[in-house]
Protein backbone atom coordinates (compact mmCIF):
# COMPACT_ATOMS: atom_id res chain seq x y z
CA UNK A 1 0.00 0.00 0.00
CA UNK A 2 2.60 2.56 1.00
CA UNK A 3 4.71 1.57 -1.98
CA UNK A 4 1.79 2.59 -4.14
CA UNK A 5 1.56 5.88 -2.24
CA UNK A 6 5.24 6.50 -2.74
CA UNK A 7 4.78 5.78 -6.43
CA UNK A 8 1.95 8.30 -6.61
CA UNK A 9 4.07 10.92 -4.88
CA UNK A 10 7.25 10.45 -6.86
CA UNK A 11 6.17 9.76 -10.42
CA UNK A 12 5.58 13.37 -11.46
CA UNK A 13 9.01 14.59 -10.36
CA UNK A 14 10.52 13.06 -13.46
CA UNK A 15 8.28 15.09 -15.74
CA UNK A 16 8.41 18.35 -13.81
CA UNK A 17 11.29 19.88 -15.75
CA UNK A 18 9.17 21.71 -18.33
CA UNK A 19 9.47 25.48 -18.75
CA UNK A 20 6.57 27.18 -16.97
CA UNK A 21 5.00 30.13 -18.70
CA UNK A 22 2.56 32.51 -17.02
CA UNK A 23 0.74 34.10 -19.95
CA UNK A 24 -1.92 36.80 -20.07
CA UNK A 25 -5.30 35.52 -21.23
CA UNK A 26 -5.20 37.51 -24.50
CA UNK A 27 -2.34 35.22 -25.57
CA UNK A 28 -4.45 32.07 -25.29
CA UNK A 29 -5.69 32.26 -28.90
CA UNK A 30 -2.21 33.25 -30.15
CA UNK A 31 0.53 31.34 -28.40
CA UNK A 32 -0.16 27.58 -28.63
CA UNK A 33 0.98 27.07 -32.26
CA UNK A 34 3.95 29.43 -31.73
CA UNK A 35 5.03 27.57 -28.59
CA UNK A 36 4.76 24.32 -30.55
CA UNK A 37 7.27 25.70 -33.09
CA UNK A 38 9.66 26.56 -30.25
CA UNK A 39 9.25 23.09 -28.75
CA UNK A 40 10.02 21.51 -32.13
CA UNK A 41 13.13 23.61 -32.62
CA UNK A 42 14.60 23.36 -29.14
CA UNK A 43 12.96 20.28 -27.57
CA UNK A 44 12.24 22.45 -24.55
CA UNK A 45 8.71 21.69 -23.43
CA UNK A 46 6.48 24.43 -22.13
CA UNK A 47 3.57 24.36 -19.71
CA UNK A 48 1.51 27.50 -20.18
CA UNK A 49 -1.02 28.87 -17.72
CA UNK A 50 -3.39 31.51 -19.17
CA UNK A 51 -5.03 33.88 -16.69
CA UNK A 52 -5.49 37.58 -16.09
CA UNK A 53 -2.23 39.49 -15.65
CA UNK A 54 -3.20 40.45 -12.09
CA UNK A 55 -3.96 36.86 -11.08
CA UNK A 56 -0.63 35.67 -12.46
CA UNK A 57 1.30 38.50 -10.78
CA UNK A 58 -0.36 37.68 -7.45
CA UNK A 59 0.47 34.00 -7.87
CA UNK A 60 4.10 34.86 -8.62
CA UNK A 61 4.25 37.10 -5.54
CA UNK A 62 2.93 34.18 -3.49
CA UNK A 63 5.57 31.79 -4.75
CA UNK A 64 4.15 30.24 -7.93
CA UNK A 65 7.05 28.52 -9.71
CA UNK A 66 6.89 30.23 -13.11
CA UNK A 67 9.93 30.83 -15.33
CA UNK A 68 8.60 33.52 -17.66
CA UNK A 69 5.75 36.00 -17.13
CA UNK A 70 4.12 37.52 -20.21
CA UNK A 71 1.62 40.12 -19.08
CA UNK A 72 -0.90 42.12 -21.09
CA UNK A 73 0.53 45.42 -19.82
CA UNK A 74 3.56 46.90 -18.05
CA UNK A 75 2.17 47.51 -14.56
CA UNK A 76 1.93 43.85 -13.51
CA UNK A 77 5.45 42.83 -14.57
CA UNK A 78 6.64 46.02 -12.90
CA UNK A 79 4.92 44.93 -9.70
CA UNK A 80 6.81 41.64 -9.90
CA UNK A 81 10.06 43.54 -10.50
CA UNK A 82 9.48 45.86 -7.54
CA UNK A 83 9.06 42.82 -5.29
CA UNK A 84 12.52 41.74 -6.39
CA UNK A 85 11.23 38.64 -8.16
CA UNK A 86 12.41 39.34 -11.71
CA UNK A 87 15.90 39.11 -13.20
CA UNK A 88 15.66 42.50 -14.99
CA UNK A 89 14.74 46.00 -13.83
CA UNK A 90 12.47 46.73 -16.79
CA UNK A 91 9.90 44.51 -18.52
CA UNK A 92 10.64 43.69 -22.17
CA UNK A 93 7.94 45.02 -24.49
CA UNK A 94 6.93 42.21 -26.82
CA UNK A 95 3.63 43.33 -28.35
CA UNK A 96 0.84 45.88 -28.35
CA UNK A 97 -2.77 44.79 -27.98
CA UNK A 98 -5.86 46.15 -29.71
CA UNK A 99 -9.30 46.55 -28.12
CA UNK A 100 -12.32 45.67 -30.25
CA UNK A 101 -16.09 45.62 -29.92
CA UNK A 102 -17.35 42.18 -30.90
CA UNK A 103 -20.80 40.70 -31.37
CA UNK A 104 -22.26 37.45 -32.65
CA UNK A 105 -23.53 37.31 -36.23
CA UNK A 106 -27.03 36.53 -34.94
CA UNK A 107 -27.16 39.58 -32.66
CA UNK A 108 -29.44 42.54 -33.56
CA UNK A 109 -26.39 44.70 -34.31
CA UNK A 110 -25.66 44.20 -38.01
CA UNK A 111 -23.42 47.17 -38.70
CA UNK A 112 -21.05 47.48 -35.79
CA UNK A 113 -19.57 50.87 -34.98
CA UNK A 114 -18.78 52.80 -31.84
CA UNK A 115 -22.31 54.22 -32.12
CA UNK A 116 -23.68 50.71 -31.56
CA UNK A 117 -22.72 51.25 -27.93
CA UNK A 118 -25.33 54.07 -27.75
CA UNK A 119 -28.09 51.81 -29.13
CA UNK A 120 -30.83 51.39 -26.48
CA UNK A 121 -31.23 47.79 -27.75
CA UNK A 122 -27.84 47.06 -26.20
CA UNK A 123 -28.75 45.57 -22.83
CA UNK A 124 -25.57 43.73 -21.84
CA UNK A 125 -21.92 44.41 -22.60
CA UNK A 126 -19.16 42.02 -21.53
CA UNK A 127 -16.09 43.75 -20.13
CA UNK A 128 -13.02 42.29 -18.44
CA UNK A 129 -12.50 43.20 -14.79
CA UNK A 130 -10.54 46.49 -14.94
CA UNK A 131 -8.78 45.64 -11.69
CA UNK A 132 -7.35 42.37 -12.99
CA UNK A 133 -7.20 42.62 -16.75
CA UNK A 134 -5.33 45.28 -18.75
CA UNK A 135 -7.91 45.01 -21.53
CA UNK A 136 -10.60 45.72 -18.95
CA UNK A 137 -8.66 48.79 -17.92
CA UNK A 138 -8.42 49.85 -21.57
CA UNK A 139 -12.15 49.27 -22.05
CA UNK A 140 -12.95 51.46 -19.05
CA UNK A 141 -10.60 54.20 -20.27
CA UNK A 142 -12.02 54.06 -23.79
CA UNK A 143 -15.65 54.28 -22.69
CA UNK A 144 -14.82 57.18 -20.35
CA UNK A 145 -13.02 59.02 -23.14
CA UNK A 146 -15.99 58.49 -25.47
CA UNK A 147 -18.37 59.73 -22.76
CA UNK A 148 -20.27 56.42 -22.69
CA UNK A 149 -19.06 54.98 -19.41
CA UNK A 150 -21.85 56.16 -17.11
CA UNK A 151 -24.69 55.06 -19.38
CA UNK A 152 -23.09 51.66 -20.10
CA UNK A 153 -21.86 50.78 -16.64
CA UNK A 154 -25.18 49.27 -15.47
CA UNK A 155 -25.09 47.01 -18.54
CA UNK A 156 -21.64 45.58 -17.82
CA UNK A 157 -21.18 41.84 -17.50
CA UNK A 158 -17.79 41.60 -15.80
CA UNK A 159 -15.50 38.68 -16.64
CA UNK A 160 -12.38 37.67 -14.77
CA UNK A 161 -10.02 37.97 -17.75
CA UNK A 162 -10.16 38.82 -21.44
CA UNK A 163 -10.52 35.21 -22.65
CA UNK A 164 -13.53 34.76 -20.38
CA UNK A 165 -14.96 38.07 -21.68
CA UNK A 166 -14.88 36.64 -25.19
CA UNK A 167 -16.47 33.45 -23.90
CA UNK A 168 -19.35 35.41 -22.31
CA UNK A 169 -20.23 37.10 -25.63
CA UNK A 170 -19.69 34.05 -27.81
CA UNK A 171 -21.95 31.96 -25.57
CA UNK A 172 -24.67 34.62 -25.86
CA UNK A 173 -24.49 35.60 -22.20
CA UNK A 174 -23.78 39.17 -23.26
CA UNK A 175 -24.95 40.83 -26.48
CA UNK A 176 -21.61 42.41 -27.23
CA UNK A 177 -18.23 42.63 -25.61
CA UNK A 178 -15.06 44.67 -25.49
CA UNK A 179 -12.49 41.99 -26.17
CA UNK A 180 -8.98 41.61 -27.52
CA UNK A 181 -8.33 41.56 -31.25
CA UNK A 182 -6.50 38.26 -30.61
CA UNK A 183 -9.79 36.68 -29.51
CA UNK A 184 -11.78 38.30 -32.33
CA UNK A 185 -9.34 36.83 -34.88
CA UNK A 186 -9.45 33.35 -33.37
CA UNK A 187 -10.99 30.73 -35.61
CA UNK A 188 -14.11 30.33 -33.53
CA UNK A 189 -14.97 33.99 -32.98
CA UNK A 190 -14.07 34.84 -36.55
CA UNK A 191 -16.66 32.32 -37.74
CA UNK A 192 -19.33 33.29 -35.19
CA UNK A 193 -19.26 37.05 -35.25
CA UNK A 194 -17.82 40.35 -36.37
CA UNK A 195 -15.94 43.21 -34.76
CA UNK A 196 -14.94 46.85 -35.02
CA UNK A 197 -11.77 48.28 -33.51
CA UNK A 198 -12.25 50.82 -30.74
CA UNK A 199 -10.66 54.18 -31.65
CA UNK A 200 -6.93 53.81 -30.90
CA UNK A 201 -6.76 57.29 -29.34
CA UNK A 202 -9.53 56.50 -26.84
CA UNK A 203 -7.35 54.35 -24.57
CA UNK A 204 -3.69 54.26 -23.53
CA UNK A 205 -1.72 51.77 -25.66
CA UNK A 206 -1.94 48.20 -24.36
CA UNK A 207 1.81 47.71 -24.29
CA UNK A 208 2.54 44.16 -23.22
CA UNK A 209 5.65 43.40 -21.16
CA UNK A 210 7.45 40.22 -20.18
CA UNK A 211 9.96 39.35 -17.46
CA UNK A 212 12.04 36.28 -16.68
CA UNK A 213 11.65 35.36 -13.03
CA UNK A 214 14.59 35.35 -10.70
CA UNK A 215 13.67 32.18 -8.83
CA UNK A 216 13.32 30.23 -12.06
CA UNK A 217 15.54 27.19 -12.31
CA UNK A 218 15.49 27.57 -16.11
CA UNK A 219 16.52 31.16 -16.72
CA UNK A 220 18.62 30.33 -19.78
CA UNK A 221 15.73 28.51 -21.42
CA UNK A 222 13.29 31.24 -20.37
CA UNK A 223 15.49 33.87 -22.08
CA UNK A 224 15.75 31.60 -25.09
CA UNK A 225 11.95 31.51 -25.31
CA UNK A 226 11.67 35.27 -24.82
CA UNK A 227 14.26 35.90 -27.58
CA UNK A 228 12.35 33.55 -29.84
CA UNK A 229 9.11 35.46 -29.17
CA UNK A 230 10.86 38.75 -29.97
CA UNK A 231 12.16 37.48 -33.32
CA UNK A 232 10.78 39.11 -36.51
CA UNK A 233 9.36 35.78 -37.70
CA UNK A 234 7.23 35.44 -34.58
CA UNK A 235 6.40 39.15 -34.76
CA UNK A 236 4.75 38.51 -38.12
CA UNK A 237 2.69 35.68 -36.68
CA UNK A 238 1.71 37.89 -33.74
CA UNK A 239 0.56 40.61 -36.16
CA UNK A 240 -1.53 38.13 -38.15
CA UNK A 241 -3.22 37.08 -34.91
CA UNK A 242 -3.97 40.51 -33.51
CA UNK A 243 -0.83 41.64 -31.68
CA UNK A 244 1.02 44.63 -33.15
CA UNK A 245 4.76 45.12 -32.71
CA UNK A 246 5.44 47.10 -29.51
CA UNK A 247 7.14 50.15 -31.08
CA UNK B 1 -9.38 14.74 -22.36
CA UNK B 2 -6.43 16.25 -20.54
CA UNK B 3 -4.59 13.06 -19.52
CA UNK B 4 -2.10 14.86 -17.29
CA UNK B 5 -4.94 16.53 -15.41
CA UNK B 6 -6.68 13.18 -15.05
CA UNK B 7 -3.54 11.53 -13.66
CA UNK B 8 -2.87 14.45 -11.34
CA UNK B 9 -6.44 14.37 -10.05
CA UNK B 10 -6.28 10.64 -9.36
CA UNK B 11 -2.94 11.04 -7.58
CA UNK B 12 -4.22 13.94 -5.51
CA UNK B 13 -7.43 12.18 -4.55
CA UNK B 14 -5.65 8.90 -3.63
CA UNK B 15 -2.89 10.50 -1.58
CA UNK B 16 -5.36 12.81 0.17
CA UNK B 17 -7.73 9.95 1.00
CA UNK B 18 -5.04 7.69 2.50
CA UNK B 19 -3.41 10.45 4.55
CA UNK B 20 -6.76 11.81 5.66
CA UNK B 21 -7.94 8.42 6.93
CA UNK B 22 -4.77 8.20 9.04
CA UNK B 23 -5.73 11.52 10.67
CA UNK B 24 -9.50 11.05 10.76
CA UNK B 25 -9.64 7.62 12.41
CA UNK B 26 -7.86 8.60 15.66
CA UNK B 27 -9.60 11.98 15.65
CA UNK B 28 -13.02 10.36 15.23
CA UNK B 29 -12.20 7.83 17.96
CA UNK B 30 -11.44 10.67 20.31
CA UNK B 31 -14.58 12.56 19.23
CA UNK B 32 -16.78 9.49 19.70
CA UNK B 33 -15.37 8.20 22.99
CA UNK B 34 -13.39 11.07 24.48
CA UNK B 35 -14.66 12.91 27.51
CA UNK B 36 -12.84 16.25 27.22
CA UNK B 37 -14.98 19.32 27.77
CA UNK B 38 -13.69 21.12 24.68
CA UNK B 39 -14.73 18.26 22.41
CA UNK B 40 -17.57 20.31 20.80
CA UNK B 41 -15.00 22.93 19.83
CA UNK B 42 -12.81 20.36 18.09
CA UNK B 43 -15.87 18.88 16.43
CA UNK B 44 -16.92 22.32 15.19
CA UNK B 45 -13.45 23.05 13.81
CA UNK B 46 -13.35 19.65 12.10
CA UNK B 47 -16.73 20.35 10.48
CA UNK B 48 -15.93 23.94 9.53
CA UNK B 49 -14.57 23.21 6.02
CA UNK B 50 -18.03 21.92 5.13
CA UNK B 51 -19.56 25.39 5.56
CA UNK B 52 -16.60 27.64 4.92
CA UNK B 53 -16.28 29.20 1.45
CA UNK B 54 -13.35 27.44 -0.26
CA UNK B 55 -11.86 30.86 -0.98
CA UNK B 56 -11.52 31.59 2.75
CA UNK B 57 -9.63 28.36 3.27
CA UNK B 58 -7.60 28.95 0.11
CA UNK B 59 -6.70 32.46 1.20
CA UNK B 60 -5.39 31.45 4.62
CA UNK B 61 -3.49 28.51 3.17
CA UNK B 62 -1.94 30.78 0.55
CA UNK B 63 -0.78 33.14 3.27
CA UNK B 64 0.43 30.30 5.47
CA UNK B 65 2.20 28.27 2.78
CA UNK B 66 3.53 31.11 0.62
CA UNK B 67 6.72 33.15 1.00
CA UNK B 68 5.02 36.12 2.67
CA UNK B 69 4.81 34.78 6.22
CA UNK B 70 7.27 33.24 8.67
CA UNK B 71 5.72 29.73 8.63
CA UNK B 72 5.63 29.84 4.84
CA UNK B 73 9.30 30.87 4.62
CA UNK B 74 10.21 28.11 7.07
CA UNK B 75 8.44 25.58 4.85
CA UNK B 76 10.31 26.94 1.84
CA UNK B 77 13.60 26.44 3.67
CA UNK B 78 12.61 22.90 4.60
CA UNK B 79 11.29 21.81 1.22
CA UNK B 80 13.40 23.98 -1.07
CA UNK B 81 10.39 25.48 -2.82
CA UNK B 82 7.16 27.26 -1.83
CA UNK B 83 4.52 24.74 -0.78
CA UNK B 84 1.79 26.89 -2.31
CA UNK B 85 1.47 26.14 -6.05
CA UNK B 86 2.88 22.64 -5.63
CA UNK B 87 1.40 19.17 -5.35
CA UNK B 88 2.22 19.04 -1.63
CA UNK B 89 0.29 22.28 -1.13
CA UNK B 90 -2.72 20.80 -2.90
CA UNK B 91 -2.55 17.71 -0.66
CA UNK B 92 -2.56 19.88 2.47
CA UNK B 93 -5.44 21.99 1.13
CA UNK B 94 -7.44 18.92 0.09
CA UNK B 95 -6.93 17.22 3.45
CA UNK B 96 -8.37 20.18 5.29
CA UNK B 97 -11.10 20.72 2.72
CA UNK B 98 -12.25 17.08 2.84
CA UNK B 99 -11.75 16.57 6.59
CA UNK B 100 -15.47 16.67 7.48
CA UNK B 101 -16.21 14.07 4.79
CA UNK B 102 -13.91 11.67 6.62
CA UNK B 103 -14.67 12.59 10.23
CA UNK B 104 -18.47 12.68 9.97
CA UNK B 105 -19.13 9.11 8.72
CA UNK B 106 -16.39 7.58 10.86
CA UNK B 107 -17.52 9.35 14.03
CA UNK B 108 -21.13 8.34 13.49
CA UNK B 109 -20.00 4.76 12.79
CA UNK B 110 -18.04 4.74 16.05
CA UNK B 111 -20.88 6.33 18.02
CA UNK B 112 -23.33 3.71 16.76
CA UNK B 113 -21.24 0.89 18.25
CA UNK B 114 -22.89 -0.80 21.21
CA UNK B 115 -21.12 0.26 24.39
CA UNK B 116 -21.42 -3.35 25.64
CA UNK B 117 -18.84 -4.46 23.09
CA UNK B 118 -16.40 -1.77 24.15
CA UNK B 119 -16.96 -2.42 27.85
CA UNK B 120 -16.39 -6.12 27.30
CA UNK B 121 -13.11 -5.44 25.52
CA UNK B 122 -12.02 -3.07 28.25
CA UNK B 123 -12.96 -5.57 30.99
CA UNK B 124 -10.82 -8.15 29.22
CA UNK B 125 -7.93 -5.74 29.61
CA UNK B 126 -7.55 -4.30 26.11
CA UNK B 127 -5.98 -0.83 25.83
CA UNK B 128 -7.29 2.00 23.65
CA UNK B 129 -5.11 1.14 20.69
CA UNK B 130 -6.03 -2.53 20.79
CA UNK B 131 -9.74 -1.74 21.13
CA UNK B 132 -9.50 0.56 18.08
CA UNK B 133 -7.52 -1.89 15.94
CA UNK B 134 -9.20 -5.16 16.87
CA UNK B 135 -12.75 -4.25 17.86
CA UNK B 136 -13.81 -0.84 16.59
CA UNK B 137 -12.24 -0.82 13.11
CA UNK B 138 -13.46 -4.27 11.99
CA UNK B 139 -16.98 -3.43 13.19
CA UNK B 140 -17.07 -0.03 11.47
CA UNK B 141 -15.30 -0.95 8.25
CA UNK B 142 -18.26 0.23 6.20
CA UNK B 143 -18.21 3.73 7.73
CA UNK B 144 -14.51 3.94 7.00
CA UNK B 145 -14.95 2.84 3.41
CA UNK B 146 -17.79 5.36 3.06
CA UNK B 147 -15.46 8.04 4.38
CA UNK B 148 -12.79 6.97 1.90
CA UNK B 149 -15.16 7.10 -1.07
CA UNK B 150 -16.54 10.51 -0.02
CA UNK B 151 -13.05 11.96 0.54
CA UNK B 152 -11.83 10.70 -2.79
CA UNK B 153 -14.82 12.07 -4.68
CA UNK B 154 -14.87 15.37 -2.85
CA UNK B 155 -11.18 15.87 -3.64
CA UNK B 156 -11.75 15.01 -7.30
CA UNK B 157 -14.43 17.71 -7.44
CA UNK B 158 -12.51 20.41 -5.60
CA UNK B 159 -12.19 23.74 -7.39
CA UNK B 160 -11.96 26.88 -5.27
CA UNK B 161 -9.18 25.80 -2.94
CA UNK B 162 -7.12 24.36 -5.81
CA UNK B 163 -7.49 27.53 -7.85
CA UNK B 164 -6.39 29.71 -4.92
CA UNK B 165 -3.43 27.74 -3.65
CA UNK B 166 -2.50 25.85 -6.81
CA UNK B 167 -3.22 28.24 -9.65
CA UNK B 168 -3.44 26.45 -12.94
CA UNK B 169 -0.05 24.89 -13.64
CA UNK B 170 -0.24 22.00 -16.10
CA UNK B 171 1.10 18.76 -14.64
CA UNK B 172 1.48 20.02 -11.10
CA UNK B 173 -1.70 21.81 -10.02
CA UNK B 174 -4.12 21.70 -12.97
CA UNK B 175 -6.71 19.16 -11.81
CA UNK B 176 -9.66 18.03 -13.93
CA UNK B 177 -12.04 20.66 -12.60
CA UNK B 178 -9.51 23.42 -13.35
CA UNK B 179 -8.77 21.93 -16.78
CA UNK B 180 -12.48 22.04 -17.49
CA UNK B 181 -12.67 25.70 -16.49
CA UNK B 182 -9.82 26.31 -18.94
CA UNK B 183 -11.47 24.35 -21.72
CA UNK B 184 -14.65 26.43 -21.43
CA UNK B 185 -12.67 29.66 -21.42
CA UNK B 186 -10.82 28.50 -24.53
CA UNK B 187 -14.05 27.51 -26.36
CA UNK B 188 -13.17 23.81 -26.31
CA UNK B 189 -16.75 22.91 -25.41
CA UNK B 190 -16.53 19.32 -26.67
CA UNK B 191 -13.51 18.64 -24.46
CA UNK B 192 -15.19 20.44 -21.56
CA UNK B 193 -18.21 18.23 -22.06
CA UNK B 194 -16.10 15.07 -21.88
CA UNK B 195 -14.40 16.26 -18.70
CA UNK B 196 -17.75 17.25 -17.20
CA UNK B 197 -19.28 13.85 -18.00
CA UNK B 198 -16.36 12.07 -16.38
CA UNK B 199 -16.63 14.20 -13.22
CA UNK B 200 -20.38 13.64 -13.15
CA UNK B 201 -19.93 9.88 -13.51
CA UNK B 202 -17.33 9.74 -10.71
CA UNK B 203 -19.63 11.56 -8.28
CA UNK B 204 -22.69 9.51 -9.21
CA UNK B 205 -20.89 6.17 -8.98
CA UNK B 206 -19.41 7.16 -5.61
CA UNK B 207 -22.85 7.98 -4.22
CA UNK B 208 -24.35 4.77 -5.59
CA UNK B 209 -21.58 2.80 -3.86
CA UNK B 210 -22.17 4.60 -0.57
CA UNK B 211 -25.96 4.17 -0.66
CA UNK B 212 -25.57 0.57 -1.82
CA UNK B 213 -23.58 -0.15 1.32
CA UNK B 214 -26.18 1.50 3.50
CA UNK B 215 -28.93 -0.73 2.04
CA UNK B 216 -26.88 -3.82 2.77
CA UNK B 217 -26.39 -2.71 6.34
CA UNK B 218 -30.11 -2.26 6.82
CA UNK B 219 -30.88 -5.71 5.39
CA UNK B 220 -28.19 -7.43 7.39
Amino acid sequence: MYKFLLFLLLVPLAAAQNLRLAAAADLQPVLPPILAQFENQTHIHIDASYQSSATLATQIQNGAPFDLFMAADFSFPQRVISEGLADADQPVAYARGTLVLWTRNDSPFRQLSVDTLKDPAMKTLAVANPEHAPYGRAAEASLKKLGLYDQLKPKFVIAENIAQTAQYVDSGNAQAGLISLTSALSERLHANGHYVEMPADSYPPILQGAVVLKNSGHRTEAHQLLDFLLSPAVGKQFAARGLEPPH
Amino acid sequence: MDIRALWLTLRLASVTTVLLLCVAIPLSYWLAFGKARWRPIVEAVATLPLLLPPTVLGFYLLILLGPRTAPGRMLIRLTGHPVAFSFAGLVIGSMIYSLPFAVQPITSGFTALSSDVLDAARLLGAGNFRILAEVVLPLTLRSILTAAVLCFTHTVGEFGVVLMIGGDIPGSTRTLSIAMFDQVQDFRYREANHTALLLLAVSLVALIIVYGWRKQVRHA
